[in-house]
């Protein structure tokens, strides 16, 4: 963000003077202040009830007034007969998102790319963004058309022309949920982030490939030579932000979502993460307190992540976020 | 560019090759969709004893009938429609707001307010605190839920802010002369100048609100104020449930509608607005998408 100070000609009036010319733009900011203040600030303050006794009906003063309790909420945390799952779910689900979706868009773009029909090309691109736009809850309602055992599509056909005898249970089998979180998430989210690799590819200076082709290099030589080398930058942005969001699931995201829309009884055992227990503890049980002290530990991980992909990011090709 | 070389051996290979996979890759991401809109169109007890693939095979009407004659899948589906709308609104027009001010050359005290800007934009109190606060605020069981907090996107606030000073500032000036107030300024100048701006945000806050499931599921108990998203949670999340299975009332048997049935019926109500404004909005796509993986 490129900061501009007040500069010497404004200085020379008096502050008030200044600030009253530009007040409509003053009101405008403070609105929006006052909005982050509600919203984004209180909520940040309010990560304390983590080391206090909170009672949801003593409100906003509560957060304030009620007894402290140390650590006492990370203690039970880590106590906690869950914990080694949830911990072990979490980091599972989030580095498999990231190992397998992360290079999908970019072989997707490399793919398009290749396609001189423009028709084609077009069609495809259209259909691959499309998920993206569609809520979690719907995707969770084709994937139990799809998949459900009883009714599932796909038991249906696999059944009846006897490629396998028994139902497969893909949505309530705990050792099918991980698989099936990650490619839900690539069926639903790799199009989608075609779109910044190919504007890549789109700018790498075609003289290269005129060159490399009257040399005589073939199509998948400059593939390997050209368009992958041209995909460096791009890749090196976005493995920075799947890493730096790595608990929520990476580029694709959506962890939270889909452990709690294809979670169930059945396949808890793999599919309850670090969020949604905090979740369901905090608003189902109304242990707010240990809920938050929960968050935070999340938090507190992933803002660590985020610094040190940073810093790996920067120490390796010069390039980061900040 | 290639036009003129010969296709040899090698092209051909690889063309076939992508080809077959991109044409794979389009089907496995349309054919779910297709296959959910042909089983609105089939009898839903008929589809429970499977072998409906390509085609209806007992065409009916039945689910839409039943859909849209049941009041609660109606009001679902208003609060949704109610939802975007005024959400989208709010959200477009408060973050451009706060935007315009915060472009404003020689801003006083400008670089603490982007300090207060960002600080918020990286760091959260998690979805807990969130909800200490939002019940505090008396927001929670209230249609409110879903359009106030969401009303200042900061992401989005970045973007329109460079935007705004991409603008000459002689636009402004001239009417400021004329006297106009900033506000009116901002209503009358400032908005129609960055419609692609405005285009973008719409779709993204929009898409947002219109796919928003946690809030309706978690932050409302009132049975009026659930939207279409959380209605159909509940259908699947019955039928999933290996005990209960979904309840089928006297009317859904009279019409051959079954929960699955109804439950796909939800999924097209849901998916269909989108893809009417998508091909509209799909040349936004990719400015939106870059902004927003540059800006992070």
């Amino acid at each position: 963000m490129k900061a501009v100070t007040g500069t010497s000609t404004t200085q020379k009036q008096g502050f008030f003077q200044q600030f009253k010319k530009q007040l409509s733009f003053q009101m405008f900011v403070w609105l929006g202040l006052f909005f982050l203040l509600l919203f984004h600030y209180l909520p940040m303050f309010g990560i304390i009830i983590a080391f206090k006794d909170y009672r949801i009906s003593t409100g906003i003063q509560g957060i304030f007034s009620s007894p402290w309790a140390g650590w006492k909420h990370f203690e039970a945390f880590f106590n906690d007969y869950n914990f080694n799952n949830l911990v072990r779910n979490t980091l599972a689900l989030s580095f498999l998102k990231v190992i397998f979706s992360y290079p999908i868009p970019i072989l997707l773009a490399i793919l398009l790319n290749e396609v001189r029909n423009a028709f084609f090309k077009r069609f495809v691109q259209t259909v691959s963004y499309l998920p993206h736009f569609i809520s979690w809850v719907v995707v969770s309602g084709i994937a139990y058309t799809f998949f459900s055992a009883d009714y599932g599509i796909v038991n249906d056909l696999l059944l009846s022309t006897g490629i396998i005898n028994q139902p497969l249970d893909v949505l309530t089998n705990p050792d099918s949920f991980w698989g099936f979180a990650v490619s839900s998430a690539i069926w639903k989210e790799a199009g989608w982030w075609t779109i910044i690799f190919l504007a890549a590819i789109t700018g790498i200076d075609p003289a290269l490939h005129e060159a490399a082709e009257i040399d005589g290099a073939s199509r998948i030589k400059r593939i390997w030579y050209i368009t992958l080398p041209g995909l460096k930058g791009a890749s090196i942005v976005v493995l920075i932000l799947t890493i730096g969001s790595i608990l929520g699931g990476g580029l694709v995201g959506s962890n939270f979502e889909q452990a709690m829309l294809f979670g169930n009884p059945l396949n808890s055992d793999t599919s309850q993460i670090i969020q949604t227990y905090a979740f369901n503890v905090g608003l189902a049980e109304g242990r707010f307190s240990f809920a938050t002290a929960i968050d935070l530990m999340q938090s507190v991980i992933s803002v660590i992540l985020i610094f040190s992909s940073n810093y790996i990011a920067k120490r390796v090709s010069g390039s980061s976020l900040f | 560019m290639r036009r003129g070389r010969k296709r040899t051996t090698e092209d051909w290979i690889l063309d076939s090759g992508i080809t077959t996979l991109l044409i794979i890759i389009s089907f496995v991401t349309l054919y779910p969709f297709y296959y959910i809109l042909i089983m609105t169109f089939n009898a839903g007890t008929d589809t429970s004893f499977g072998g409906v693939y390509l085609w209806p095979r007992s065409f009916s009407l039945d689910n839409y009938i039943y859909f849209f004659d049941d009041a609660r899948w109606m009001n679902a589906f208003g609060v949704t429609v109610l939802r975007t709308l005024i959400g989208t609104a709010l959200g477009v027009g408060f973050t451009s707001m706060v935007a315009y001010g915060l472009a404003k050359k020689d801003l006083l005290l400008r670089n603490a307010y982007f300090i207060f800007v960002i600080i918020a934009m990286n760091f959260s109190g998690g979805l807990i605190a969130f909800y200490v606060v939002l019940r505090s605020l008396g927001l929670i069981n209230s249609f409110g839920v879903y359009v106030i907090p969401s009303m200042l996107n900061i992401f989005f606030l970045l973007i329109a802010i460079s935007f705004f000073r991409e603008i000459p500032e002689e636009m402004a000036e001239s009417a400021r002369i004329d006297g106009a107030s900033e506000l009116r300024i901002f209503a009358r100048i400032m908005v129609p100048v960055s419609l692609p701006l405005m285009a973008t945000m719409s779709l993204f806050l929009g898409a947002g609100q219109w796919n928003s499931w946690l809030d309706s599921a978690y932050f409302v108990q009132s049975e009026e104020l659930r939207t279409l998203t959380y209605r159909m949670m509940q259908v699947i999340n019955q039928s999933m449930m290996p005990t209960g299975s979904a309840d089928a009332t006297a009317s859904m048997a009279r019409l051959s509608v079954t929960p699955l049935s109804l439950q796909a019926t939800a999924m097209v109500v849901s998916i269909v607005p989108i893809l009417c404004v998508y091909p509209f909005l799909q040349r936004y796509f990719v400015s939106g998408m870059m902004i927003g993986s540059v800006k992070g």
